[in-house]
């Protein structure tokens, strides 16, 4: 049974966690170095220990009982070193297996270059063996990859452990310990900017930069990327960091598509106008000088618009959604021109978006690629669309005196209800993030709205029910909106617990029952037979269930039922 | 105990041979001349493999690294053994000091080899100074020995017991006999003054490059006092078998030359053991990094002449690899370290 590990942080799939192990607190990601834990882990899969060590086979993972140990060892991954598509499907099987709160080992594997995607796959633990077995066969090795010993003969290594030394004169059993050295300093070095990352959330942006090493680890994440639901189970609702979409494998990260999906599932459908905007560098885009310009000559016409933004890689954003991560902090290169990826993505995204709604008329006050991706869509689709922008200028007063006029006729066309926008902001947060129809169990009447851009609230007869929180920008539930929402809910984004009054922490080994859909940062309600609570969670409701340590959920407020 | 025969083995692994068989009604033999050492001469050697009906314990269940099964046919008859035979020794004649019959089995085993073709062969070679065959330790009984020994009495019982160890020989190589099966037959074979040679499989599957190493040291100590040579087998990867399937997924790596060498140094004392590293220095053979592999192959060869460790004189940047390899290739829980 797991006792002596600990996950204390998780991005994606990859965690910091606390091996409590001899007397020492092993903060994973961590290499083991010496041989004397190598055999003690070895000892430990045979005879009842003080550590409970567990092995696991590369297969498929095709097995269901979970192993609950302290440590789950992978045996035989050595092999896997040139064979991404072996690798990936021995970790993710490995890690199905291993209880969500066992700490993963893949003995003889990791080298400074491939263990940041070893990390992000969601291996804790890790040694040095292959460092060791690459300085005998005459490699130093760095996260950018592995030198010969005539390379760095010719060009030294300056890191502390090297200091610049001329290895030339050397003999090679020399070389060999100062490669040694070297190799396991390089990994260490890595495994502690690792978690760094992982403290920081942005462990994606270093596999991205860190795959480009070999052929075999771009694939290694590419083919990760094809396990969408492995990572999407462990994905954050939330980050506070900026996702930068600098590569191709940025449209594939979990939180891109899993934002496509619910914006077709789970918003309300729409009709009447929709206005098509482009994107800006500034977040949330109505903040940025363009959308201010372009909103301010519309004026109070917006009341009776759809408007949704056009970009790459997030695709179709709702304005409501554009204080929703991902689409309120992300970054991307800007050259004016988009791949081909992109453009099959987003166009892919417009065409469901336009799909699942039912708008009377589309204006596109858009150019460029913007608006190529708008026609190619339309094209597919025969949706009658308006262009606004005639001479590329988004901003040109022609453009805007267009928009203006075009807007208002075809508003006047089929004069949609007048809706309140910061009211849209609060329902499509409360669909996006507890599902369909939530907002109308959470808002049955429309209630009165207070509060500054995009800190809104509603509250109704003088009960608070829900907030925009300001640290992420999700719709928090006051316990009047957890009263409204429970009967509707059918569990999903409840928590079950114990017999307790849940305070601060509620931590997973008090979590009876929870939704397995509740990611990282949900809002979510706690409740038992006698408290209801509201709290932010701090894992999967998946992984609540099968774990025994770890916090689970951090508790706002509480009543009595 | 007994040293007088020092055989260079070209044999003990059976490498395919060249062509140079003749072809008897559908069935291939092989066979081909060589050196060989008797009594500390060397002397012109004849060996032929014989295709029987095949080995009966793999027709039963067989063993982990042998692939030696795909040169049998089911439907070989006694007259086809004869005939064989005949045509081997019809074309390369009888000047020779050594004689191997090898069958990819047992050839005291009389459903492979009938007894009276057994027999006619037998004492067709009964003024060879030696006859060496090879069998399972079940087939080297009392009854088959007095037989034999009234027909030819320069034989040797060459016996492929692998390894002392009976947990390995089972859960390893899957060979369905004991050590102690092994001393009875090579009990039986000394009463009859036949002399007696033992293979010994370097590295047989599902072990470290340590526990190989510590497993051959051991199996030499153990079986020196039951046999008059020792060879040692350098485990290589054959088609069509179990072995094979692990090396294939990155599970097996045939034992480094260094190790043999190891092997052969630290038991020069205690028994006479010769190698021939069938396929040194190939992937799917027993190598080391590649550079020092033919240096390596060459001097076990001629260690295993010589019996003098003198012959070892190569050294090689890999050695602390393969240093590094036997001290922490277990912590990699199956998979070799380097391939
Ligand atoms: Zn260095
Ligand atoms: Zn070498």
């Amino acid at each position: 049974m797991t006792r002596l590990f600990e996950v204390t942080k998780r991005d994606d799939a990859a965690r910091l966690g606390k091996l409590g192990w001899r007397g020492r607190a092993l903060a994973t990601p961590h290499s083991l170095e010496s041989k004397e834990d190598l055999e003690l882990l070895k000892e430990s899969t045979i005879h009842r220990a003080e550590i409970d060590v567990a092995i696991v086979a590369a297969q498929e993972g095709t097995g269901t009982e979970r192993i609950d140990a302290d440590v789950v060892i992978l045996a035989g991954a050595a092999r896997f070193q040139e064979d991404p598509r072996g690798l990936t499907k021995a970790l993710l099987g490995a890690r199905k297996l291993a209880n969500p709160d066992s700490a993963l080992y893949v003995p003889a594997l990791a080298t400074p270059t491939n263990v940041s995607l070893l990390v992000y796959a969601g291996v804790d633990l890790f040694d040095s063996i292959i460092a060791e077995v690459k300085a005998r066969e005459g490699y130093f090795l760095d996260a950018d990859g592995e030198r010969r010993f005539d390379e760095v003969s010719h060009r030294p290594c300056f890191c502390g452990v090297c200091n610049g030394a001329n290895i030339t004169e050397l003999s090679f059993e020399h070389k060999v310990a100062l490669a040694s050295d070297h190799n396991k300093k390089a990994l260490k070095e890595e495994l502690n900017k690792v978690a760094e990352h992982i403290e920081r959330g942005t462990l994606r942006e270093l596999v991205e930069g860190r795959c480009r090493a070999a052929p075999a680890l771009t694939a290694l994440l590419r083919l990760l990327d094809n396990e969408y639901e492995y990572f999407e189970r462990r994905s954050p609702i939330v980050r506070t960091a900026t996702l930068l979409a600098c590569s191709q494998e940025s449209l594939n990260r979990p939180e891109i598509r899993r934002f496509g999906e619910r914006v077709i599932e789970r918003l309300r459908r729409r009709d009447g106008v929709l206005l098509l905007l482009p994107c800006s560098a500034r977040k949330p885009y109505s903040r940025s000088r363009s959308h201010r310009i372009i909103l301010a000559q519309l004026g109070e016409l917006r009341q009776h618009l759809n408007e949704a933004i056009i970009t790459s890689p997030v695709g179709v954003v709702p304005r409501s959604l554009e204080i929703m991560y991902p689409a309120s902090n992300y970054d991307i290169p800007v050259t004016g021109t988009w791949t081909c990826d992109e453009r099959e993505w987003v166009t892919a995204c417009l065409t469901q978006y336009l799909s699942a709604n039912t708008f009377e008329s589309v204006i596109a006050h858009v150019s460029g690629p913007y608006r190529q991706i708008c026609e190619s869509t339309v094209e597919q689709l025969g949706i009658n669309v308006v262009y606004t922008v005639d001479d590329d200028n988004v901003l040109s007063s022609a453009s805007l005196q267009r928009l203006r006029a075009v807007a208002h006729e075809l508003v006047d066309a089929c004069s949609p209800a007048r809706r309140d926008l910061r009211f849209d902001y609060m329902q499509d947060l409360a669909d996006f993030q507890f599902g369909p129809r939530a907002s109308e169990a959470i808002f049955p009447e429309i209630p009165k709205i207070g509060g500054l851009f995009p800190t809104y609230y509603a509250s109704d007869r003088g009960r608070r029910i829900a907030t925009i929180t300001g640290s992420y920008q999700t719709l928090a539930l006051t316990i009047e909106g957890a009263r409204r929402y429970l009967p509707a809910s059918g569990g999903k984004y409840c928590v079950q617990i114990d017999d307790f009054e849940p305070k601060g922490t509620v931590f997973a080994i008090g979590a009876l029952k929870a939704d397995p859909g509740i990611r990282p940062f949900d809002e979510v309600v706690v409740v038992n037979d006698r408290f209801i609570a509201v709290g932010r969670a701090l894992m999967s409701g998946w992984e609540m269930q099968a774990s025994k340590r770890g916090g689970a959920v951090v508790i706002r407020h509480v009543e009595s039922r | 105990m007994k040293k007088q025969l020092v055989a260079r083995e070209h044999m003990t692994q059976k490498p395919k041979p060249k062509m140079r068989g003749s072809r008897a009604r559908g069935n291939t033999q092989f066979a081909w001349t060589g050196s060989d050492l008797l009594n500390g001469e060397i002397v012109p050697s004849l060996t032929m493999v014989l295709t029987t009906k095949g080995c009966s314990w793999a027709r039963r269940d067989g063993c982990t690294m042998c692939g030696y099964n795909v040169n049998s046919n089911p439907y070989v008859q006694a007259p086809d053994i004869q005939k064989q035979f005949n045509q081997v020794i019809a074309h390369y004649g009888k000047a020779f000091k050594i004689v191997k019959l090898f069958t990819s089995g047992s050839f005291l085993d009389k459903e492979e080899v009938p007894i009276d073709v057994r027999d006619t062969i037998l004492s067709e070679l009964k003024d060879m100074p030696k006859v060496i065959v090879e069998s399972r330790p079940e087939y080297v009984t009392p009854e088959i020995c007095d037989d034999i020994a009234r027909t030819n009495e320069h034989v040797e019982v060459a016996i492929g017991l692998e390894t002392s160890s009976d947990r390995i020989r089972n859960n390893c190589v899957n060979k369905g006999f004991s050590f102690g099966d092994f001393i009875r037959a090579s009990e039986t074979a000394i009463a009859h003054d036949f002399t007696v040679k033992a293979y010994l499989l370097l590295k047989p599957p599902f072990m470290t490059e340590r526990e190989a190493l510590e497993d051959a040291l051991q199996s030499v100590r153990d079986a020196a006092p039951y046999a008059d040579t020792i060879s040692l087998n350098l485990c290589n990867v054959q088609k069509g078998t179990l072995v094979e399937a692990l090396w294939k997924k990155g599970l097996y790596r045939p034992p480094w030359l260094w190790t043999a060498v190891e092997v052969l140094k630290r038991m020069q004392e205690t028994a006479t053991v010769i190698c021939d590293p069938v396929g040194g220095g190939s992937r799917r053979g027993p190598h080391n990094c590649g550079k020092c592999d033919r240096k390596v192959v060459t001097e076990i060869k001629e260690f295993s002449l010589s019996q003098n460790s003198a012959s070892f004189t190569a050294s090689c940047t890999d050695q602390m690899l393969w240093e590094f390899v036997l001290e922490f290739e277990e912590f990699s829980y199956g998979a070799p370290l380097v391939p």
